[in-house]
């Protein structure tokens, strides 16, 4: 039996009177690489901080293997710290890592993302894409076994979300580790994720390899894959 | 005398659904309040002074409350002792000539209740829309989800060195506005009401019991503005909208806790040691 890193059975959540997720069912292979994909306000990344232990569902189990570190939308970049010090922020509290190992590991990850350089400034210095890549750096520092990717390319031009694939593809490449993207950009996603869940109406509606999707025998999902009403 | 049908059975359960959510509600924030006051108390006591804390946190704050509230505080006290002198001279000119004691009254209803609570108000507005606008802004774009990803807690992390701080600087502040305001009363008994300052500056009516429950007074209040600016921060929601009602409610909710504080100390200290 193939090893889980993610498995979600029945899971689901309610904000006051609103259900966002309900009875969601979903299993991510060790190694595998989850995109996930739906309409606005479907519940993309309310599932992916379910997975990341932010949010409690009512309803269902969780379980994921290992440690994890998330990309967030807006990047989350702590805005009184420094590149350097937002990078170093999951080691130097994780604990019992030295400092000279520390600021290794910080130089490795800002050169990996190409902000070699750019350790002293701050995030409100830095460019959207800037910012994408901090976060990068700062969500995989700490070798997570599971990865999560909140839209890791929501407002960047099409050569910026080129990059951040290639920086994505290249981590996971090196590190074998597990990853969950939730992203607009159905095209990329589906370049970098081995599977594809479509999430519409608080419920997960279609599960495939990436390479189905535009094939998908789900109208709705065929139709959003190709950007078609 | 005729009342109002209800028109439709709909509407009375709409109506006890809304009380009790309402109340419902209320008592959710109540329970989070005292989580937040709770984690905060220990953390100051026990915790934080465990493992990694950040560099240079608690000093940070503590310049930013104190040095930067410093002229607020001298000057608005300083002010109110003014005008409570002068006031009080012209009554007691009116009444039956007390000038001589306007002094050593002014100075220990400063020691014991103005001082504090006039002072953490002034805290409340400054400080505490500081706190719940930067903790709030740090909740809506997801940086408290940031710290718990790395295992922190934002209570610790964020509250706790200001709650270390506000109760030390209250306290020093405290003392500086009492200062503030009794020189400026001082002046003002001497310039409108010719008051000699050796019988203005009497120290005589204040105790060491006053002195002691002004100093509890201004650190409980020092304790209360930033437990409950952070918990209005905390409770941000949506965008700038929500950091706005969160600082508002952080000024409304600190005035009313220091008043609330203030009351209750007064209290326990009048029946317990006569020195309300």
């Amino acid at each position: 039996m193939e090893a889980l890193a993610i498995e979600l059975v029945g899971v689901g959540k309610r904000f006051g009177a609103r259900t966002v997720l309900a009875g969601v069912d979903l299993r991510v292979p060790r190694g595998g690489r989850l995109g996930v994909i739906g309409p606005a306000t479907a519940g993309k990344s309310v599932l992916l901080k379910i997975i990341a232990g932010l949010h409690h569902p009512e309803a269902g189990l969780v379980r994921v293997a290992g440690r994890i570190g998330m990309l967030f939308q807006n990047c989350a970049l702590f805005d009184f710290l420094n590149v350097a010090d937002n990078v170093a922020f999951p080691l130097v509290h994780e604990g019992g890592v030295p400092d000279h190992e520390i600021a290794a590991r910080v130089t490795a990850r800002l050169r990996a993302v190409g902000l070699a350089g750019s350790e002293h400034k701050l995030p409100a210095e830095l460019s959207g894409g800037m910012k994408k890549r901090v976060g990068l750096a700062r969500a995989t520092v700490a070798s997570p076994d599971v990865v999560l990717y909140d839209e890791p390319t929501a407002g960047l031009d099409p050569v910026t979300t080129a990059k951040i694939y290639q920086l994505l593809c290249a981590d996971h490449d090196a590190s074998g580790g597990t990853a969950v993207v939730v992203s607009s950009d159905v095209e990329a996603v589906a370049a970098f994720a081995d599977t594809i869940a479509f999430v519409d109406s608080g419920g997960v509606r279609w599960v495939g390899p990436a390479a189905e999707l535009c094939d998908a025998d789900d109208d709705v999902v065929r139709g959003f894959a190709r950007g078609t009403p | 005398m005729s009342r109002t049908p209800i028109q439709h059975p709909g509407q009375v359960r709409r109506a006890v659904t809304a009380v009790g959510s309402r109340t419902l509600e209320a008592a959710a924030a109540a329970a989070e309040l005292g989580t937040v006051a709770a984690q905060a108390t220990s953390g100051a006591v026990f915790g934080y002074w465990r493992g990694k804390r950040p560099r240079g946190g608690i000093a940070r704050q503590m310049y930013y409350v104190g040095n930067r509230s410093l002229l607020f505080v001298l000057v608005t006290l300083g002010f109110v002792g003014m005008v409570m002198v002068y006031q009080t001279c012209l009554l007691t000119t009116k009444v039956v000539d007390g000038r001589n004691q306007v002094g050593a009254q002014w100075i220990r209803l400063l020691v014991l209740d103005v001082g504090p609570s006039l002072t953490a108000m002034m805290l409340a507005t400054r400080v505490g829309a500081g706190i719940a606008a930067e903790i709030g802004s740090m909740k809506v774009t997801e940086q408290l989800d940031a710290l718990r990803m790395s295992g922190v807690t934002p209570v610790r992390y964020l509250i706790v060195p200001r709650f270390l701080a506000c109760v030390v600087m209250t306290v020093v502040l405290t003392m500086f506005g009492v200062a503030s305001s009794w020189a400026a009363g001082g002046l003002t008994g001497y310039y409108s009401f010719q008051i000699n300052p050796r019988i203005f500056f009497d120290l005589s009516m204040v105790a060491p019991a006053h002195v002691v429950v002004g100093v509890i007074k201004a650190a409980a209040f020092g304790a209360a503005i930033p437990i409950v600016s952070g918990f209005c921060g905390l409770r941000a929601r949506g965008s700038s909208e929500g950091v706005g009602a969160a600082t508002t409610a952080a000024v409304i909710g600190s005035s009313f806790a220091v008043i609330v504080l203030d009351l209750v100390i007064s209290f326990v200290a009048m029946t317990a040691f006569g020195a309300g």
